[in-house]
C-alpha cells in the first residue's frame, strides 16, 4: 500500500499527509488538462515538500525536471525522485562547476515554464541560452532575492519572459514567513540548546513579517519580547502588540537572545555584541550570516564548539556569546525549515502561477507579474476548507449596501 | 533530524565520553541553583559514604545532579528509569568519572530490568526514583535492602501515587519524600517544562504546523495544563479531556474545549497523554481515532498510548518516519511518536536545563534531608522553607529582588483577632 524504500521516499510520503491544497490543485489541473505536454522544470531547494510539488505537476500532466544546487539538495530526496523516474539535475556533493553543468543540462532539457528561487537558473538562462529563452512561455519566482534581479532585468529591457512574483503574494508572506519561519527558528533555537525562552529578554531584530512571527512564538513561550525597529509605522504596530520596542543599541545590554530578522546586511554590529550580557546568544531568523558581524566574531578570542550548532566567543569586554548555525538561518541549517503546512500554500500557489503561464501568457508581454488575486483566493478557500474552516458570504442586500454611496 | 543526540565529536569511546562531558558542562553553565546553593548545603559531609542509587532518565541534566552528589562524598550509582531514554554519550562520560553506571543506551524492556535488579543488587542506602520503579523492583527482587533502605525521593506524579499505594498496604518501612510534591518541582517541571518540551519533540518529529492545528490533551493536571496553555499560545485550537469535575472546568475556563473522547478524538489532528496512568488512549478509544490523526505521549508510562492495542487492531504497521510508527486500523493511518514512550525525552533532548536545576535542587535537598534528619517511615513531602529556598536562589542567580511584606500592609482585623480583641 504505502511504498517505504528509502528514508526519501518515506519523508515525501508523509509530507503528501499534509499537503491537502497542492493534491486538489494538481487533480484539478489534470482534468482541466492545461499542462498536458508542457515541460515544466522545477528549481527549488530539493526537500520532501518541493519533490511533492514536482509529484504533483507530474500527476497533472506535465513532463517535470528538477534542479538544484548542492547546498540546498537533500540527496534522499534525490534518489527517491530517481526512483520514480524524474530527471532529476542535482547532486549534494557537486562543485561549483558541477552546478552550473547540472543548470545547463537542465535547461537544455528545453523548458516551456520554470519555476525558480532566487532568478539563478532565469539568469543563467538570459545570459546563456537566448534561443531557448524564446521558446519559454514564463516563468513563477519564490523568492525575494529572486523578485528584485528580475526587477531591474526588466527596468534594463533585458527580461525577455513574463514572471510571475509568487513570493510577493499575500496567501504566501501572511503564513510562509510569520507562521513558518517564526515556528520553525523558535522551535530550533530550543531544539539546539535545551534550553528555556520563559523568562529570557529576547530582541528582535526588524519587525517585518519574519519578525513578527519570531516575537508571537517567543512571547508565547514566556519570553519578554523587546522589538528593535528602523520603520515608525512598524515599530508602533510591535507596541500595539505587547513588545517594549527600543533601539538595539539601547536594548543590547539585556538582550539575553538575539533574533536577527532583518534581511539586511549588518543588522547586528560589533558594537551591539560588545554589549551583550555574558552568555548571550546570537541567531539568524532573516536573510543569513550577513546580517551578523562575522569579521569581527573571526578576530575575536576563541572560538569554542560547545555543542552542536553552538559557537561560543569571548568579546573584548571578555564575556561570552554563544553564535548559533555560524550565523545562517537557524531553521534551515539546524533544524527541516518550514512546516509542511505552509509549504503546502506556497507550493499550491506555484502550481497554480504555472497552470496560468500555460493557459495564458503566450500573449503576455515580457516582465515581473503580481500572482492573480482568484489564485491566492482559491488556495485559501481550500486550505480553509482541508482544516475544517468554512466561509461567509454576502446576501444580496449586503452586496446592495457595498455598492450604496 | 533524525539523530536527536547532538553530537558534537566524531566516533571512538574516549569521543563519546568528550561529547558527553560537554553536554554535562552545558548543563552544569545553565544549572546555578544545583552548581551553588545545592552544591554548598549537600556538602556538609551528610553524605559522605552514603550509597545513593540515582534512577531517573539517564542524560546529560540527570548526570549533573549525580555529578554534584559524588562531589558531596556519596557512592552514587546511575540507572535509567526507562530504557529508550539512556543516552549512550553521558554513560561514557560518568564512567570515565569514575561512577557505577548499571545501564546501557539501546536497551529493551528486558535489559532495563536487569540493569534495575543490578542496580538492587549495589544495595543503595538512598534512591531518588522516577515512577518508583527501583523503589518497587527493590522491594520484589532484593526485600533484604528494601528492608534496609533509609530512604526514597521520588520525581513523578506516577511514582508518588505509587509510594503512598504502598504506605496505605503497610508496606513502606522507611521515609519517602515526593518531590514532585514540592512546588518548585510540578509548578515548573511538570507544567512548562513537559508543556514546551513535548510540543517541540511533537513539531520537531512531524515537521507540522502548530498554528490552526487542533492539538487535543488527555489530562488536565499540571503536565496537561502546560501543554495546553503552550499549544494555545503558539496558534493551536486546544481541545480537553478530563475526567475530574474541577479541573474539567478549569481547563474550560482557560479557553480550551472540554468534552468527552468520543467528541474530542475524532476533531483532533494530534493527541497528547498527560494522565500519569496507562491506555488514556486504549482499546476503546481506537474507533474515534480519525485519519493521520498523531498520537504523543507526555506521562511516565510508555503504555498511555496503548500501542499493544493498536498493533492488535492494525492491519499493517510501518514506520512513516524516524520517531513515527504508523498503523493501519481499519483504513485509517494512525502515527505514534517515539513508540508511545515519553516524547519529549525518547523523541528530543528532554526538559530545558533551567528547569531542571529546580527540580534536581528538590532532589538534591530531598536526598540530603532524609540522610541529615530523622523521618518517620512513610510519605512525607518537602519541608516548605527547603522549597522556597530553592526559589529565593533561583530568583537570586537571575537578578531578581524579592519585594518584602512590610508591617502595616497586614490586615488590621485579623491582627486584632489575634490580640483577642474584637473585629
Amino acid at each position: 500500500m504505502i511504498d517505504t524504500t528509502g528514508s526519501g521516499a518515506e519523508r515525501i510520503i508523509w509530507a503528501a499527509r499534509s499537503m491537502p491544497v497542492l493534491t486538489q490543485v494538481a487533480a484539478r489541473v489534470k482534468s482541466a488538462g492545461t499542462l498536458n505536454g508542457l515541460r515544466v522544470g522545477v528549481s527549488l531547494v530539493l526537500e520532501p515538500k518541493t519533490a511533492n510539488l514536482a509529484i504533483a505537476l507530474r500527476d497533472a500532466g506535465a513532463d517535470v525536471v528538477v534542479y538544484c544546487n548542492a547546498s540546498s539538495t537533500d540527496q534522499q530526496v534525490v534518489e527517491a525522485l530517481r526512483a520514480r523516474e524524474f530527471r532529476v539535475f542535482a547532486d549534494s556533493a557537486a562543485t561549483e562547476a558541477d552546478e552550473l553543468q547540472l543548470a545547463r543540462e537542465f535547461l537544455e532539457t528545453g523548458l516551456d515554464i520554470l519555476i525558480d528561487d532566487g532568478a539563478s537558473v532565469t539568469r543563467l538562462a538570459h545570459r546563456e541560452y537566448p534561443e531557448l529563452v524564446a521558446k519559454m512561455i514564463g516563468a513563477a519566482e519564490e523568492t525575494t532575492s529572486g523578485v528584485r534581479p528580475l526587477r531591474v532585468m526588466h527596468e534594463e529591457g533585458q527580461l525577455r519572459l513574463p514572471v510571475i512574483a509568487v513570493n510577493d503574494s499575500a496567501a504566501k508572506y501572511l503564513f510562509d514567513n510569520i507562521y513558518g519561519t517564526g515556528q520553525s527558528c523558535v522551535m530550533a533555537f530550543l531544539d539546539i540548546t535545551n534550553l528555556q525562552l520563559a523568562g529570557r529578554r529576547v530582541v528582535v531584530v526588524g519587525y517585518g513579517w519574519v519578525g513578527m512571527g519570531v516575537a508571537k512564538f517567543a512571547a508565547a513561550l514566556g519570553a519578554r519580547v523587546i522589538v528593535s525597529e528602523i520603520d515608525p509605522i512598524r515599530a508602533l504596530r510591535a507596541l500595539h502588540d505587547g513588545y517594549e520596542v527600543t533601539a538595539f543599541r539601547e536594548a543590547a545590554g539585556a538582550a539575553e537572545v538575539v533574533f536577527s530578522c532583518t534581511g539586511l546586511a549588518d543588522a547586528v554590529t560589533a558594537e551591539h555584541v560588545e554589549a551583550l550580557p555574558d552568555g548571550a546568544f546570537l541567531c539568524t531568523a532573516g536573510g543569513g550570516d550577513f546580517e551578523m558581524p562575522m569579521e569581527y566574531l573571526r578576530g575575536l578570542d576563541g572560538p569554542r564548539h560547545v555543542r552542536h550548532a553552538v559557537t561560543a566567543f569571548t568579546t573584548r569586554s571578555g564575556r561570552t556569546v554563544n553564535l548559533i548555525s555560524e550565523g545562517d538561518c537557524l531553521n534551515c541549517a539546524d533544524a527541516e525549515g518550514n512546516p509542511i503546512e505552509v509549504m503546502d500554500l506556497s507550493l499550491s500557489l506555484q502550481a497554480l502561477a504555472v497552470e496560468r503561464l500555460a493557459a495564458d501568457a503566450k500573449d503576455w508581454q515580457p516582465g515581473v507579474y503580481d500572482l492573480p488575486a482568484d489564485i491566492e483566493q482559491e488556495v485559501a478557500r481550500i486550505r480553509l476548507e482541508a482544516a475544517g474552516g468554512s466561509l461567509e458570504s454576502l446576501t444580496d442586500r449586503q452586496r446592495e449596501a457595498a455598492r450604496a454611496w | 533530524m533524525a539523530e536527536l543526540a547532538d553530537r558534537i565529536d566524531g566516533g571512538g569511546d574516549a569521543a563519546l565520553a568528550r561529547d558527553g562531558a560537554a553536554r554535562i558542562e552545558w548543563v552544569r553553565e545553565h544549572s546555578p541553583v544545583l552548581d551553588g546553593y545545592v552544591r554548598d548545603a549537600v556538602s556538609d559531609g551528610s553524605l559522605r559514604g552514603k550509597r545513593v542509587a540515582v534512577v531517573v532518565h539517564l542524560e546529560a541534566k540527570t548526570a549533573f545532579l549525580a555529578t554534584v552528589l559524588a562531589d558531596a562524598g556519596a557512592e552514587v550509582i546511575a540507572a535509567g528509569s526507562n530504557p529508550r531514554t539512556t543516552d549512550a554519550s553521558v554513560v561514557a562520560a560518568l564512567r570515565e568519572r569514575g561512577m557505577t553506571v548499571v545501564a546501557d543506551a539501546g536497551g529493551d524492556y528486558d535489559s532495563w530490568e536487569a540493569e534495575l535488579r543490578a542496580a538492587a543488587d549495589c544495595e543503595p542506602d538512598y534512591i531518588i526514583d522516577d515512577g518508583a520503579e527501583l523503589t518497587m523492583r527493590t522491594a520484589e527482587h532484593r526485600p533484604d535492602v528494601f528492608a534496609r533502605l533509609k530512604g526514597v525521593s521520588e520525581e513523578t506524579t506516577t511514582g508518588t501515587a505509587r509510594l503512598q499505594a504502598m504506605a496505605a498496604a503497610g508496606n513502606l518501612p522507611f521515609p519517602a519524600l515526593t518531590a514532585n510534591d514540592a512546588r518548585c518541582k510540578h509548578l515548573f517541571d511538570n507544567r512548562y517544562a513537559t508543556g514546551q518540551t513535548t510540543l517541540q519533540a511533537l513539531l520537531r518529529l512531524t515537521n507540522r504546523q502548530i498554528a490552526g492545528a487542533r492539538i487535543a490533551v488527555v489530562g488536565y493536571g499540571y503536565v496537561g495544563k502546560g501543554l495546553a496553555l503552550y499549544a494555545q499560545a503558539m496558534g493551536a485550537r486546544t481541545f480537553v479531556t478530563e475526567v475530574d469535575p474541577v479541573r474539567a472546568l478549569e481547563a474550560h475556563t482557560d479557553g480550551h474545549t472540554v468534552g468527552s473522547r468520543a467528541e474530542i478524538f475524532p476533531q483532533a489532528d494530534a493527541i497528547i497523554t498527560a494522565t500519569g496512568g496507562m491506555r488514556a488512549i486504549g482499546e476503546a478509544d481506537i474507533p474515534f481515532l480519525a485519519h493521520d490523526v498523531v498520537l504523543g505521549n507526555a506521562g511516565h508510562h510508555d503504555l498511555e498510548v496503548d500501542t499493544e492495542a493498536l498493533a492488535a487492531a492494525a492491519s499493517e504497521v510501518f514506520e512513516s518516519r524516524p520517531g513515527i510508527t504508523s498503523y493501519t486500523v481499519a483504513g485509517r493511518d494512525v502515527h505514534v511518536l517515539a513508540g508511545g514512550a515519553l516524547v519529549n525525552i525518547a523523541g528530543g533532548s528532554g526538559h530545558p536545563v533551567e528547569v531542571m536545576d529546580l527540580t534536581f535542587a528538590v532532589q538534591g535537598l530531598g536526598v540530603h534531608h532524609l540522610a541529615s534528619t530523622e523521618l518517620e517511615p512513610g510519605v512525607h513531602i518537602l519541608p516548605k522553607e527547603l522549597d522556597d529556598s530553592i526559589a529565593t536562589a533561583k530568583l537570586a542567580s537571575y537578578g531578581i529582588t524579592l519585594d518584602a511584606l512590610r508591617a502595616d500592609q497586614r490586615d488590621d482585623h485579623t491582627a486584632r483577632m489575634e490580640e483577642g480583641g474584637a473585629a
